[in-house]
């Protein structure tokens, strides 16, 4: 039933441009599974997340996991996320990006704040929404490392075919704005 | 009270330079949605109502270029974040003060009044309307450079430390050299991090100079772990002196004079030292802190004492807090010998740390708050100025109590799950106290004052140097101060010595045993951060490990229960007189369970657990064999006129090999062994020699019992011999089979060495030392 949301209201998968110009099905995996990571430019939980981010991508990439990046909060055009992924070492590891500007992504996956990450399996159903891991217990309070890696775990789960112990988690961060909230 | 409050708020506002008619706000604010006519009634704005409360209480840190993130300035960054304003304002999370609002009046109390909160929250659900731009106030002016003018002497970090993208939280001490010739009385430092949203923030202190030389680049970065009660003005170690703190810095802090023109010492030739804590952002910064110091002309009229309750942040408080535990509290009391006006309160506590209340009682009864901290943050550790100083006559006691918690519950446990943490300077150690900043009333009370402070803290060493947490604490230093440790990879060799595997990663290990049927090896693991030893258990295949121990003590000698699921091993007990003997499943899962407690002075050293259940220990001189299960008596297998050690039971539990010096130097024997009939401990029963050399131990029987391996003197080889068990015990002549690579195997791997069949041995195979800054600069 999950896997409904991931087609527009058309009926046609959701797409987007990523910052290349090139499409992006974040709903169909290429190959067994995709996480989609919604992250901001500027929030700071968002962005500490980078390196844990990059490190998932790079340890289930062998396992036919997909990793794509969707900015929520930057201006469309794509000079600011081009600079944002520089910064932060999320290019050449095979992670694609885009800008959600219209939201069309947040809004097909159900995602209200970044971080957060998403798992698409390769019917196209979403398996796991959620936090990566518990490192925040809430704003303000972080745990000196995490003690649970749900993402991880939706990840393992969904890849050996069992459920996903708890597919739906409470994401900390920042809340994503609708876009059409800037509309002057 | 309440209007006393508002007053502070009003003071607040004026001093942030912002306009007087942002102090209006409320008046102004209720008076437009008054007389709005134009949209619903109580309508609020960002221009008329919003950007008043967030130019007065938010903007000195965000705004471009300041460490906290998303600006919040123009009516767009606000309208962007507005739904997280509103939830981080209703929590309380922001703006960031972490004293109980009423309990002591602070000067520049971060705090939004319920109102302001409500308006904000208001105007989040009305669609966050901007209102008129033109009734917008002036935005604050916020001095460039230097905050208090060009300082007297600026020092700044010889070499940047370079932060990583992520990890965790990282603390980290920075020495740099003052230069200076003559004694200074500092009236201000300013500090200015280059790397401003990963610097949370930084504790200044000033050491001997050169004292941190010792401390510095030990893992090949600037700088220096631990926190070595820098600027705690502990002085329990004379090396540093002189040494004392000069205050701290803390993301929204604005730098000020110290008042009533007081000034910290800052002794010559000194090293300043800066305690910074980094948070990682995501991507890599770099940091080299700019440091000014503003100079008094002369030593200032008056003297202030820092004193704190308990002393020494709770050293001889007995802070011992169990697993799970979510009361442990410490309280102490001091009564004041003179009267004082205190200036400000600064608590201090590690990650344990929860609740933190101080009062004052009055020679009248009278109570008067002082602080209360609810949720304590390690990452906030602000000092609270009165807003007026606090009169306190003679005879007033000041009580503090704080309140840990060691639960999962509390999300900061740096544990888990959690363990016992006992009193250290480490963050992962806890202590606890609240300094109090007071001057005396009358100039000639000062003498007592300190007099009254120093005998205190006297007491406190006194106490603490009794209950061993001094000598734990200097041994830490010591230990920080000494080489770096060498790392170890667990190896897994073939009769003929040649590696066939590794196991893990490298790391500090000690007397690898590996488990019966051959897949684990249980070894002694010594954090490089904690520098705790326990039990752990690496799966020779995957490498994968789990601790089976994660207590304060350290532990030792892990033999393996014959099948397997269990290990058994040695607590050494920190401030107690005794050592344990315990077991524990060897998966990590349950709890630990003791089978004996020993009072000797020397811990007991477990050698074997045999396949009828007797487990084999040493101590001092005497090997003794205990049952695992029921009747717990050790029986001692030896009088003590020998050293007689590492004892072995054969595979059918009828022989034990052991070594001994009764020919003056150690060698391999082994007699019949029977608990039933070994009651008469036997020195009488002759054991036959195995080896026909010296030998150290690492004694091990194949699992047919037909083959005996033990170590050599000096050569330290593995040396076989055959045996025979039947009808009596008989060895063959021995033959060394292999050397192990150099400093491997000594001395202590009494255990299982080898697998039954005998192909197997474990050894840990020492790597060349990581190299230092100051060799690797060397060799360039």
């Amino acid at each position: 039933m999950w896997g409904l949301v991931t087609l527009s209201a058309s009926g046609t998968p959701v797409k987007i441009r990523d910052v290349d110009g090139r499409w992006l099905t974040p709903f169909q995996p290429a190959a067994r599974a995709n996480a989609i990571f919604f992250i901001s430019g500027d929030c700071p939980i968002s962005n500490t997340y980078a390196p844990e981010i990059q490190r998932l991508c790079g340890q289930f990439a062998s396992q036919g996991v997909g990793c794509s990046l969707i900015y929520e909060d930057l201006p469309p055009d794509v000079t600011a996320a081009r600079k944002h992924l520089d910064e932060y070492g999320y290019r050449g590891r095979g992670i694609s990006a885009a800008v959600d500007g219209a939201r069309t992504i947040a809004r097909a996956a159900r995602a209200s704040i970044t971080p957060q990450a998403v798992i698409v399996d390769a019917t196209g159903a979403i398996k796991y929404r959620g936090r990566i891991d518990n490192r925040y217990a809430a704003l303000g309070k972080p745990r000196p490392q995490a003690t649970t890696h749900d993402l991880i775990d939706a990840l393992d789960a969904t890849l050996s075919g069992t459920p996903v112990p708890a597919p739906e988690t409470q994401a900390v961060g920042c809340a994503i704005v609708p876009a059409d909230f800037f509309r002057k | 009270m309440k209007t006393s409050s508002r007053a502070s708020n009003w003071t607040l506002v004026i001093r942030l330079t912002v306009m007087v008619v942002a102090a209006w706000y409320p008046r102004v604010g209720v008076a437009q949605g008054a007389r709005g006519q134009t949209a619903a009634a109580g309508r609020v704005t960002f221009s008329e109502t919003i950007a008043p409360i967030l130019y007065a209480n938010c903007v000195t840190c965000h705004r471009p270029g300041e460490a906290a993130p998303f600006s919040l300035i123009s009516y767009d960054d606000v309208k962007k974040r507005g739904e997280l304003v509103a939830t981080v304002t209703r929590s309380r999370y922001m703006p960031p003060w972490h004293a109980a609002h009423g309990y002591g009046e602070f000067a520049d109390e971060r705090r939004l009044t319920d109102t302001q909160i409500d308006t904000i929250g208001t105007w989040v659900k009305q669609g966050m309307p901007q209102g008129n731009p033109a009734r917008m106030p002036p935005l604050p002016q916020f001095a460039e450079g230097w905050h208090l003018g060009k300082p007297d002497l600026i020092l700044e970090m010889p070499v940047a430390y370079n932060v990583p993208a992520g990890g965790p939280d990282i603390y980290r001490n920075f020495a740099i050299p003052t230069g200076l010739a003559e004694d200074k009385w500092v009236r201000a430092v300013e500090f200015r991090p280059s790397a401003r949203k990963a610097v949370h923030h930084s504790l200044f202190a000033y050491v001997r100079g050169g004292a941190m030389k010792d401390f510095e680049g030990k893992d090949g970065k600037p700088g220096f772990v631990g926190l070595n009660g820098l600027g705690l003005g502990i002085g329990i170690q004379p090396n540093f002196q002189p040494s004392g703190g000069l205050g701290g810095w803390a993301v929204g802090t604005t730098p000020a004079f110290l008042s009533d023109g007081q000034a910290w010492p800052l002794a010559k030739g000194t090293d300043l030292v800066l305690q910074m804590h980094f948070h990682p952002t995501g991507k890599p910064e770099s940091e080299r802190s700019i440091v000014g110091l503003y100079f008094a002309d002369q030593a200032p009229a008056r003297r202030f004492s820092n004193i704190g309750v308990p002393s020494l942040f709770g050293l001889a408080s007995g802070i011992d807090i169990k697993p799970g535990d979510k009361g442990f509290t410490i309280q102490d009391s001091m009564t004041l010998p003179v009267d004082v006006r205190i200036f400000s309160a600064m608590a201090h506590a590690h990650y344990l740390g929860k609740e933190m209340k101080a009062t004052a009682t009055l020679p009248d009864g009278s109570v008067q708050p002082l602080i209360w901290i609810q949720d304590w943050d390690f990452n906030w550790q602000d000092r609270y100025a009165y807003k007026q100083p606090l009169l306190l006559p003679k005879g007033t006691r000041i009580d503090v109590s704080i309140r840990y918690d060691n639960s999962l519950e509390n999300p900061r446990n740096p544990n888990s799950p959690p363990r016992r943490t006992l009193w250290g300077e480490q963050s992962f150690d806890e202590m606890g106290g609240i300094q109090f900043e007071m001057v005396t009333v009358r100039p000639e009370d000062e003498a007592a004052l300190v007099a009254g402070n120093l005998a205190g803290t006297r007491a406190a060493i006194v106490k603490g140097l009794q209950n061993g947490t001094v000598r734990r604490v200097l041994d830490h230093q010591r230990r920080a101060a000494g080489p770096p440790p060498r790392l170890q990879q667990i190896t897994l060799l073939n009769r003929e010595g040649k590696t066939v595997a590794t196991v893990a990663e490298p790391g500090v290990y000690n007397q690898a045993a590996l488990s019966p049927d051959g897949t684990r090896v249980a070894v002694i693991k010594t954090d490089l951060e904690s520098r705790d030893a326990d039990v752990w258990v690496f799966d020779v295949t995957t490498g994968k490990g789990t601790p089976i121990t994660s207590d304060a003590a350290p532990n030792a000698a892990p033999v393996w229960s014959p099948d397997g699921r269990q290990i058994a091993y040695v607590s050494v007990l920190l401030d107690d007189n005794y050592s344990t003997l315990s077991r524990k499943a060897a998966d990590g899962s349950g709890n630990e369970e003791v089978l004996y407690k020993s009072t000797a002075g020397a811990a007991p050293v477990l050698t074997d657990w045999s396949a009828d259940g007797v487990l084999c220990f040493w101590s001092d001189k005497v090997t003794y064999a205990m049952r695992a299960d029921g009747d717990r008596t050790p029986v001692a297998l030896s009088d003590g006129t020998f050293n007689v050690r590492g004892g072995r039971f054969s595979s059918d539990g009828r022989f034990l090999a052991y070594s001994s010096d009764e020919s003056g130097r150690f060698q391999v024997y082994a007699r019949p062994f029977s608990l039933a009939s070994n009651a008469a401990a036997s020195s009488a029963t002759k054991g036959s020699p195995v080896s026909t050399g010296a030998a150290i131990g690492g004694i091990f029987w194949r699992g047919d019992d037909k083959e005996l391996f033990f170590l050599s003197s000096p050569e330290q080889a593995v040396t076989a011999a055959d045996v025979k068990t039947s009808p009596a015990f008989e060895a063959g002549t021995p033959r060394q089979l292999f050397k192990p690579p150099n400093g491997t195997f000594a001395p202590a791997q009494l255990s299982n060495v080898a697998t039954r069949d005998g192909q197997r041995f474990v050894v840990l195979v020492q790597l060349p030392p990581v190299p230092t800054p100051a060799s690797t600069g060397a060799q360039r």
